[in-house]
């Protein structure tokens, strides 16, 4: 009867060992990390001084916004394909607005690749699908495997050298205060003070690596969020992962952050992209007014000319800073937007969207509010 | 009858030497277990799979819209051999699970079911190498079987359609040597796989005399996990699935290549052989043999 008794032994021992295993191994990664102290501006510094130019990584991101029926429209993008209604096409604005959406729902895994100031890539990883960024020098090319479509974007070399020039004269005008990182750092500390606490959280690990907290605070209680920490790598200065809390949750609202990383140069062939023989390639002309990035491939032009928008404006301050956007300036189709109907509902003086980080009121007269507080704000600011 | 008649006959020379090598034990299961004619009948079936996907897309003139039906279908007409990695999406759901469900679940209790279990075990210390022998014939099967489907797949997709250097998911293109080799890293995948999922059937088929019995629980078992895996309140649970990386192979499929998943698919995998090794050791070594 023991004898019997004892041969049930692995029975019991193995999967106590695997359970084991599978509770102790995240927790080992995850053990204590005790780095020399810093303050928050040391850690500024830190990443100011940063060197780091090229890696690659897996970053994931999530995001718990509270957002309801997302993963429907998941589902629906995935039951019609892009492909029968607009292949080739390139990125309608209301695309856009879909797919802006959809990476902000739910989480998504992506491979990034950085090999020096002109060269990256990256690797959006969809189930059995890849959506690709790859930027090299003057070329920009989209490609997505779901609908093997490409897309080519140059930058004209003019405007490379007119951006650069810019950043250049803006150096130079900059006070001499501020011509040293540490006192760029301390500006940015006071600038920040009257709103929020800057703090440095408890040293932890990331992608497995040490990292500083950096913990954003609002003094605040106007706004939905709660903190913002920045993990920054103790070596490197590398931030490696920003999380947003929301007032009132548990789960944070949105969190993007490497989940490996190596600080070796990629391949360069990495950034070589040939689209394949058989993808649709669109040519896309390099949008000469920044809010009329669509009107080139849109399919219903002038709705609203570019000269007539008028800019958003801001008011309120620090976090519960509200934007307005008048009514000439948002684009007709946003009110078509299916998906966009499905997201809000109908409430005292038009629609809104409460996500449990960002408010969005679509006023009935057709202005928009935006903003990180909550929707009777929106509301008041309104009237 | 015949067949148990038949099993016998194939292992006259084994039975007296069982205790000095084990390999002739296994070499005796293997040459049982592929001689039979369900397990022919079965891998036939599997590499009919890519042949009805090629002949089907071959003879339809509507061509694909991009992203429409499985994935990579709309490449075929292209690219032939995007045939083996359409077929592969389409059998491991299902038809795969099936295959493994059927051998795995009739390992033990199949010979228990026809009589012959006591005669396998005469010779001591004989169950554990018997369990360990009836898992090598169903891992074998589960890597012919993902070998049969990718080769059926390969050659439909050259003889009828065009052959030539193949797209990846990230938009690079790689040559035609490469892409075969992908083809046996996505076979090698899938195969380990569904290494859990043999081991999970031959637990059940310690349970019970009734082969039938184990291979529908072992294909019962496989369907659950991938209903489970799609529940979002269980979010939690699915990397824990043993179906979870089912899919995953897409990966190999990106350039640069990305093993990653390979290797916490193999770790998960080899944590259900642990466990449910473990419980197949104690069930059969304690088990009751009456037949």
């Amino acid at each position: 009867m023991s004898r019997k008794s004892l041969k049930w032994l692995p029975a019991v021992v193995v999967p106590a060992v695997v359970v084991a295993a599978v509770i102790a191994v995240p927790l080992a990664a995850g053990a204590a990390v005790d780095l020399p102290d810093k303050t928050a501006e040391q850690v500024l510094l830190l990443v100011n001084d940063s060197t780091v130019s090229t890696f690659s990584g897996t970053v994931a991101q999530s995001t718990d916004l509270g957002l309801p029926s997302l993963d429907l429209g998941a589902g629906m993008s995935g039951a019609m394909p892009k492909g029968t209604s607009d292949s080739g096409a390139g990125m309608s604005s209301a695309d856009a607005v879909s797919t802006a959406i959809e990476l902000l729902s739910g989480s998504h895994e992506f491979r990034v690749y950085v090999g020096g100031e002109s060269q990256s890539r990256v690797q959006i990883k969809d189930r059995m699908a890849e959506r690709d960024v790859v930027h090299n020098g003057s070329d920009v090319w989209l490609y997505d495997s779901s609908t093997n479509a490409a897309t080519h974007l140059s930058i004209p070399a003019d405007l490379l050298a007119t951006a650069q020039s810019k950043a250049a004269e803006l150096d130079s005008k900059l006070p001499a205060d501020l011509s040293t990182p540490a006192q760029v750092a301390e500006r940015f500390l006071e600038n920040l003070d009257p709103s929020t606490t800057v703090s440095v959280g408890t040293d932890t690990r990331v992608a497995g690596r040490s990292v500083y907290q950096l913990v954003l605070t609002p003094k605040t209680t106007d706004t939905l969020v709660a903190s913002v920490s920045i993990a920054v790598d103790s070596e490197t200065g590398l931030p490696l992962q920003v999380t947003v809390e929301a007032q009132g949750q548990n789960a944070p609202a949105l969190m993007v952050g490497f989940t490996a990383i190596d600080f070796a140069a990629p391949n360069a062939d990495l950034f070589d992209f040939v689209p394949p023989a058989t993808a649709a390639v669109t040519e896309q002309a390099l949008p000469t007014r920044p809010d009329g990035a669509d009107s080139a491939t849109d399919s219903h032009p002038g709705d609203h000319s570019p000269a007539a928008v008028d800019s958003p404006v801001v008011t309120g301050t620090g976090w519960s800073s509200i934007v307005e956007v008048p009514a000439t300036a948002v684009p007709a189709e946003l009110g078509d937007n299916p998906m966009l109907e499905q997201l809000t509902e109908t409430v005292a003086g038009g629609r809104a969207l409460t996500t449990s980080l960002l408010t969005v009121f679509l006023a009935a007269d057709g202005r928009v509010f935006a903003g990180a507080v909550p929707l009777a704000q929106l509301q008041a600011a309104a009237e | 009858m015949s067949s148990s008649d038949v099993r016998r006959g194939a292992r006259p020379s084994v039975m007296p030497k069982r205790s000095s090598s084990g390999w002739s034990l296994l070499g005796s299961e293997i040459s049982v277990l592929f001689r039979r004619r369900r397990t022919c009948a079965m891998l036939a079936a599997v590499a009919l799979i890519p042949i009805l996907l090629a002949v089907a897309v071959r003879l339809s003139s509507e061509a694909l819209a991009p992203g429409e039906g499985p994935p990579f279908l709309d490449r075929v007409t292209q690219n032939g051999l995007f045939v083996g990695f359409t077929a592969m999406v389409v059998a491991i759901p299902l038809f795969l699970p099936l295959t493994i469900g059927v051998v795995a679940g009739d390992t033990i209790a199949g010979e228990a079911g026809l009589g012959t279990l006591r005669y396998l075990l005469v010779a001591p210390a004989g169950r554990v190498r018997l369990l360990l022998v009836k898992y090598a014939g169903a891992a074998l099967f589960c890597l012919v079987a993902t070998l049969t489907l990718t080769v059926s797949g390969a050659i439909i997709g050259a003889v009828l359609f065009p052959v030539g250097p193949v797209t990846l998911l990230s938009g690079d293109t790689i040559s035609v040597s490469e892409s075969l080799a992908r083809s046996l890293l996505v076979a090698s995948y899938v195969t380990v796989s569904l290494l859990g999922l043999s081991m999970i059937g031959l637990f059940i088929s310690t349970l019970t005399d009734v082969p039938v019995g184990a291979m529908a629980a072992t294909i019962v078992v496989s369907v659950v996990a991938q209903i489970l895996d799609v529940i979002p309140q269980l979010s939690w649970l699915h990397p824990w699935l043993f179906s979870h990386y089912w899919l995953g192979f897409a990966d190999l499929l990106r350039q640069p290549l990305d093993l990653g998943s390979f290797g916490q698919n193999a770790i998960l995998q080899l944590c259900y052989l642990a466990i449910f090794g473990a419980l197949a050791y104690s069930r059969f070594v304690t088990k009751d043999i009456l037949s």
